[in-house]
């Protein structure tokens, strides 16, 4: 189809359709214009533009009733010819807007709106709406005159009557952006800017139609969902653009005190005009509060999320733009927008979070008293609320609430300290944050949560900043934890921190119920003020100031630290908790280690398991406090180390589990803050501050127990470059024990212990290593030398074996004169170091006259009177004894001093101490063997075997129940330490042949099982210290196979238990013979060689 | 019945020997961080930094001989110090510096400390036992001039000078010296006439320390005895004595009355310091902590009187420091 560039050309063309049209109005020769129509260029139509029109208006002008189908082409052609070109006369305008309502008002005669088709509806708005788009700035302005009120607002509320009872949503949706474009705030950009003036202008004009349009569309907007989001969307958007134009502050401002006078034949619509005075504008505020309160309420829970970002826009539009005229509103407003600040959806959230950011940014809550009135005045209503709440909603329901509390303490940024200075609205937030914090403490597992056995290094257990999990009474939910972290932050960040920690001090202090929550917002406020994890909308106007924070820090921990707080009871089997109780009940309460199940019941009214671990909540929160002090303050906090370092690492020896754990958690912290590697490093360091406290505490009897606490958990995280200043300490341990062996025996008892421990590790290293090593030699050189001979044996061989043998029995018998130098041989085995001459005059190495001084209180508590007393003594003695191993001048008298109480505990005493006796026994055999063969073979072994001997047919009667007794008890422990003492010590043939008879008994089937193994125990260490003489006995007991000799020559073997019939002693010595063959590395017959001379 | 006395507010350890003297320097404003110095019998001294507790630094310079007498002079930038290496050291301890001046070489053999007097802006006075038995030396520092020679007269048999204590009345008079004798006796000695004023004997043992109360003009001496002895002096410049103490245990070491003259602290033998009243020596308090002999006890300089402390080194190697204003 040919275009026609030119008007005369376009002329040509369209001329005979409008013609046509003009004379018969019907559908086919509306479509016949529009086709050439399309065939026109925009220029040229520009130019025929009311040529083109005339004929379609006249259409439409036509009088009486008209076919729908008509007049909804001549719309559609109409509107076609507008978006081609400009209207660039007013009247044009006027008309043809007119005309286009006309279209759709109904009939006068029936006064209900014409039953109208949807189609013809569509088109009319489409072509109105194209209508505004084609006219010019100026034309276009020329329709908003105080003259065309009547028009426009026959216009508006019919576009309004289509938006709220169409059915068809596409109607609803362009009747709703129609209107947006007739009151000037279309979305398109093409649109001429109006001057404030003329905006002013219109405001007063679109003034008188705020109500219906308000109105309606709140109508709309709380209308069913079914209507679609875009219906919802589009009404919202209206609704702000016009509340903002009309209401606008800028506006408002301008608008004169008296109505200006029009003219006088404009009179009758002046009437219609409305003065938006400061009377006029309360109303509406007030009639709008009404209506934005219904309309945030139905949109901010509308499940279509863009509904909800479009009431995001709403409420930064009309923040904007009337933030002084609709003040009253905010509180909803600002309601909905805090509360959306957590929708699920992430667009929703970023769109408000930076409509916050915005709001913030522009300082309009800083600068507007009444919007901070506003908003403290929620503030105030939701503190009360919140605990209700809390109380009734559920996890969701506390989310949002949380988030609107934290939302509108972002917003109120440094005007926060408005409302903290008001003592109501303090109260009233600090009381509900500390109900809403109320810890869940009824779990039991807390309490029972032990530390087992000695604690391990620290640096295995820490992990930098790992709180402890806490359980809530009102909610479960992480977030809502979050959420409540982040609301003590800000205030700690925006509000004034003296007051603040003042304030809650003062909870803190007030009832042991808030003390827990006091201190988690203690907490959480100095961080806050730190600005450390803070989400904060605006930059505080104040920085902060160290020396304030350092303050308050300073103040806390003094608090937090006090004994009345610090050391509370959260066990009843621990004396640290209770001092009063440790003393009266002695002795019998320290369970070493791990063996926390004595309970002793207090004097007192028992703790409850609920007080208790509300105790060591307290406690946690404390030490999570410190830690938190530490990473605000950094290096600064050095210098409190000095009070507050002790107290923590007092509690990381707790034996509550939950507590050292949390303590640990702690002293990581201070490591990160302080610059230090490793806690090992700050104990290190700080070990002068540590050693202080100690010994200060170790002047008063109640505070001994956690004294050595921390002595021990010092000791073991140090290393050797301690060691004066530990000496120091712990002659201050020594002279406090020795003022009172009787009650705190057990608690320095475990001190002592920890201190030879870390002497051990410091210092007896390389000794117990090289003694390690010799005895390994020692052990290997045997089988190694038989086993070479057993693979080249030779007749020489043989016969020099022979030999030595003889030789060897008759020094054995006492034959040969030259006896002292086979002593000589031996005595540089067993003899302590070789430099110890040397070292006798020498002045003693510190940690050796600390093992003198030690062991020298050993001795008197080897006989105490408790149990567990003298097993950690024993543990004691022997880390002495590996301590001062090198130094055997001072061991050996020492060694004499201890002598006849380690006997008291070998022969007569409890299996358990028995056992211990044999370990020491064993330890101070590698240093003094000779010193002690002696004496062992003289006062221990004959009592030892002869019980055993004795006790032999008694156990070998008796039933199941007999392993409960205390004599199986008694000759289990005997018979499992006997063995390794024997070994150790070296001990002649004599007494090994005692051992060894008064053990045979005990091989029998008819013992209990575990005297049997423990039995095998001692025979297997007789194999290492006498193979031969082993093979021997068991052999004469049961022997299972006959040896050849290996040459006619010999006589034939003949062994005691060849051929015997199997007896109850049968299993365990074939059992034995078996290990000692592999344990010999040799087949029988070696064994044959080794026994054919007997 | 009484509080229980009270425990060391903090202990300071790591001078590695015996302390023997202690000298606090806290009078500065707020910036200057409070220091406490400390003489030791391995011939260091150290610079105690009393916010962190800690050893600043420690100044080596009598040659690892005893170090028996610290003080400073103004400020705690210039430091005296007096060893057994028969020298008296002057430190510039300005800007981290720990450098010896100047020093004095004394050729006593005795360990009578020096004593110090500010006679105007940078000009000193400074009492020393000299090198010869009984006499004791006068230098103007930081001169080192001599101002005079203090002789007894012959066959006045008073033995070595023990102790010695410099004072004047008020700024401007005559400067008098109390020196403590070894046979017991306190003298007072007109040192810009080099005469003696009064003699005393206090003592049947060697009088171990005195310090004397200018205001009150009633001074105290200790000695290896059990007894307290106090003296006033009375307008014809004359010592009598005025009242003596008995104690529990033999054996004083150092006496010092506090500034503010209302307490005194004696450092004893048996370990313990000894509280008493300064008005009527009323017994206030007994602090026990060390394990060893005291030697020295002094009182600081705090601007803030509630901060004020009170410092003794003993013969364990520690320095105790007491916080015992609060309870008095």
């Amino acid at each position: 189809m040919a275009v026609f560039d030119t008007p005369q050309a376009a002329f040509g063309a369209l001329r005979p359709a409008c013609v046509q049209l003009t004379r018969v109005q019907t559908v086919e020769n509306v479509r016949q214009l529009q086709a050439h129509l399309a065939g026109v260029s925009g220029a040229a139509l520009q130019e025929l533009q009311e040529y083109v029109l005339f004929p379609l208006r006249f259409a439409l002008r036509v009088p009486g009733p008209k076919q729908e189908r008509l007049v909804q082409s001549l719309v559609q052609c109409i509107s076609s010819v507008l978006a081609a070109t400009c209207v660039k006369k007013q009247e044009l305008l006027q008309e043809l807007f007119s005309e286009l309502c006309t279209c759709l008002a109904p009939p006068p005669s029936s006064g209900k709106a014409a039953p109208l088709s949807e189609e013809l509806k569509l088109a009319v708005i489409q072509a109105l709406h194209t209508l505004m788009h084609s006219a010019y700035g100026d034309v276009i302005l020329s329709l908003y005159q105080p003259s065309t009120l009547p028009l426009l607002g026959f216009a508006v509320s019919l576009l309004l009557t289509l938006a709220e009872q169409e059915k068809a949503k596409q109607i609803k949706i362009s009747a709703l952006e129609c209107l947006q474009v007739l009151v000037l705030q279309c979305d398109c950009q093409e649109h001429w800017h109006l001057d404030e003036d003329e905006a002013q202008q219109c405001g007063d004009l679109f003034a008188s139609f705020l109500p219906g349009i308000s109105i309606t569309l709140s109508r709309v907007i709380a209308g069913d969902i079914k209507q679609g989001h875009k219906t919802t969307v589009s009404a919202i958007r209206l609704f702000y653009l016009i509340v903002g134009l009309v209401m606008s502050d800028k506006q408002l401002a301008r608008i004169p005190k008296n109505k200006e006078k029009l003219p006088v034949e404009h009179s009758r619509i002046s009437e219609l005009m409305i003065h938006r005075g400061p009377d006029w504008t309360k109303s509406t505020a007030e009639k709008l509060s009404l209506l934005l309160h219904k309309v945030v309420e139905s949109s901010s829970v509308h499940p279509h999320w863009k509904v909800r970002l479009e009431l995001v826009e709403l409420v930064h539009h009309l923040l904007s733009n009337c933030s002084q005229s609709l003040v009253d509103s905010f509180s909803h407003l600002l309601k909905a927008l805090v509360g959306l600040v957590n929708d699920e959806n992430s667009e929703v959230q970023s769109r408000c979070n930076k409509v916050l950011q915005g709001i913030a940014e522009q300082r309009i809550v800083a600068q507007n008293r009444a919007l901070a009135d506003v908003l403290s005045e929620n503030l105030h209503s939701l503190a009360t609320a919140l605990p209700r709440l809390m109380n009734s909603q559920d996890d969701m329901g506390k989310v949002s609430t949380l988030s609107l509390l934290l939302g509108y303490l972002k917003l109120l940024g440094s005007k926060i300290n408005i409302v903290l200075n008001s003592v109501s609205h303090l109260q009233r937030l600090s009381k509900a944050l500390v109900q809403v914090l109320e810890l869940d403490v009824t779990d039991v597992k807390i309490v029972e949560a032990r530390r087992s056995g000695p604690p391990c290094p620290l640096q295995q257990g820490v992990q930098k900043g790992r709180y402890q999990k806490k359980y809530f009474r009102f909610f479960t939910e992480e977030k809502v934890f979050q959420l409540l972290q982040q609301v003590c932050r800000v205030l700690g960040y925006y509000g004034n921190l003296y007051l603040l920690v003042d304030h809650f001090m003062g909870l803190y202090n007030e009832s042991g119920l808030y003390r827990k929550q006091a201190a988690m917002i203690l907490n959480e406020l100095v961080t806050g003020a730190a600005g450390v994890g803070v989400d904060f909308l605006q930059e505080r106007e104040v920085p902060l100031n160290m020396n304030d924070l350092k303050g308050s820090i300073t103040s806390i921990l003094d608090e937090y630290m006090d004994q009345a707080n610090w050391y509370l009871v959260t066990s009843i089997d621990t004396e640290e908790s209770s001092p009063e109780q440790s003393v009266q009940q002695g002795l019998a309460v320290r369970a070493g280690g791990s063996s926390s199940s004595v309970l002793l019941l207090s004097p007192e009214p028992p703790a409850t398991t609920r007080t208790m671990n509300s105790n060591i909540w307290q406690i946690c929160i404390q030490l999570e406090g410190v830690g938190c002090f530490a990473a605000v303050l950094g290096k600064e906090f050095q210098l409190l180390l000095l009070s507050a370092l002790y107290p923590v690492l007092e509690k990381a020896g707790d034996r509550t589990l939950l507590i050292s754990e949390t303590a640990l958690g702690t002293l990581a912290d201070i490591c990160e803050a302080c610059g230090y590697n490793s806690v090992q490093c700050l104990i290190n360091e700080n070990s002068d501050y540590l050693v202080n406290g100690i010994s200060l505490n170790l002047r008063h009897l109640e505070y001994q127990p956690r004294a050595s606490q921390v002595l021990d958990t010092m000791l073991r995280h140090s290393d050797a470059s301690l060691l004066p200043l530990v000496e120091d300490v712990i002659q201050d341990v020594l002279s406090a024990l020795d003022q009172s062996y009787n009650s705190q025996a057990s608690t320095f008892l475990r001190v002592l212990h920890s201190v030879m421990t870390a002497l051990v590790q410091w210092f007896g290293m390389s000794s117990t290593e090289e003694h390690r090593q010799r005895q390994a030699d020692k052990g290997q050189s045997r089988p190694r030398s038989w086993g070479q001979q057993e693979v080249t044996i030779t007749s020489q061989e043989l016969e020099r074996f022979f030999l030595d043998y003889v030789s060897q029995k008759q020094i054995a018998e006492g034959d040969l004169p030259d006896l002292e130098e086979e002593e000589a041989d031996e005595v540089p085995l067993a003899k302590p170091e070789p430099n110890s001459d040397t070292e006798g005059e020498a002045p003693m190495p510190i940690h050796a006259q600390l093992a003198k001084d030690v062991m020298e209180r050993c001795i008197h508590l080897l006989s105490d009177g408790s149990l567990r007393v003298r097993l950690k003594v024993l543990d004691v003695l022997e880390l002495c004894v590996t301590v001062l191993h090198p130094h055997g001048n001072h061991l050996l008298p020492m060694a004499h001093r201890v002598w006849p109480a380690l006997v008291t505990r070998l022969i007569s005493d409890d299996p358990l101490a028995v056992l211990r006796a044999f370990k020491v026994l064993c330890t101070l055999a590698q240093t003094c063997g000779d010193f002690l063969r002696q004496r062992v073979s003289k006062d221990v072994l004959p009592k030892l075997t002869s019980s055993l001997l004795s006790q032999a047919p008694v156990s070998a009667r008796a039933g199941p129940v007999y392993s409960h007794t205390l004599a199986f008890k008694l000759q289990l422990a005997v018979l499992q330490g006997l063995g390794s003492l024997c070994e150790r010590l070296d001990m002649g043939e004599s007494d090994l042949n005692k051992v060894a008879d008064a053990c045979l008994n005990y091989l029998s089937a008819k013992q209990p099982v575990k005297l049997q193994e423990a039995a095998q125990s001692v025979f297997l260490h007789l194999m290492h210290v006498d193979p031969d003489s082993t093979w021997l006995l068991l052999s004469e007991v049961c022997c299972p196979e006959g040896y050849e000799p290996p040459h006619a020559s010999l006589h034939p073997v003949k062994l005691g238990g060849m051929g015997r019939p199997r007896n109850e002693l049968t299993d365990n010595v074939l059992l034995l013979l078996q290990r000692l063959q592999q344990q010999e590395g040799t087949g029988p017959g070696t064994s044959t060689q080794e026994a054919s001379p007997s | 019945m009484a509080l229980p006395p009270p425990d060391p507010q903090f202990v300071l350890r790591g001078t590695g020997a015996a302390v023997h003297t202690l000298h606090f320097s806290c009078g500065g404003p707020e910036p200057d961080i409070p220091l406490l110095f400390s003489g030791s019998e391995n011939g260091f001294i150290h610079v105690w930094n009393l916010k962190t507790h800690r050893v600043d630094s420690a100044l080596d310079g009598h040659g690892r001989k005893s170090v028996y007498c610290v003080e400073t002079m103004g400020g705690k930038d210039r430091l005296l110090s007096q060893g057994r290496d028969q020298r008296i050291c002057l430190w510039d301890l300005a800007e981290g510096r720990t450098s010896v001046t100047d020093s004095v070489f004394t050729e006593h053999v005795g360990f009578c400390r020096c004593s110090l007097l500010e006679v105007a802006q940078g000009r000193w006075l400074m009492a020393m036992a000299a090198r010869s038995l009984e006499e004791v030396q006068i230098l103007e520092l930081p001169s080192k001039t001599s101002v005079c020679t203090l002789k007894p007269e012959v066959g006045a048999k008073l033995g070595m000078p023990m102790c010695l204590k410099l004072w004047q009345l008020n700024c401007g008079s005559q400067p008098v010296l109390l020196a403590g004798y070894e046979d017991g006796s306190v003298v007072l000695w007109n040192v810009s006439m080099g005469k003696v004023l009064s003699k005393l004997v206090c003592h049947q043992e060697p009088v171990m320390s005195l310090d004397f109360d200018s205001e009150k003009a009633k001074g105290i001496s200790g000695s290896s005895e059990k007894v307290l002895s106090i003296w006033s002096l009375n307008e014809q410049q004359n010592l009598q004595v005025y009242k003596t103490h008995e104690l529990v245990n033999a054996g004083i070491s150092d006496i010092t009355i506090r500034p503010d003259k209302k307490i005194l602290a004696t450092a004893g033998w048996d370990h313990r310091i000894r509280i008493f009243g300064w008005k009527k020596l009323k017994p206030l308090a007994v602090l026990d902590y060390h394990t060893a002999t005291v030697h020295c006890v002094s009182f600081s300089d705090h601007s803030k009187p509630r901060e004020r402390l009170l410092a003794a080194g003993s013969r364990d190697q520690r320095i105790s420091v007491w916080s015992i204003y609060a309870q008095t």
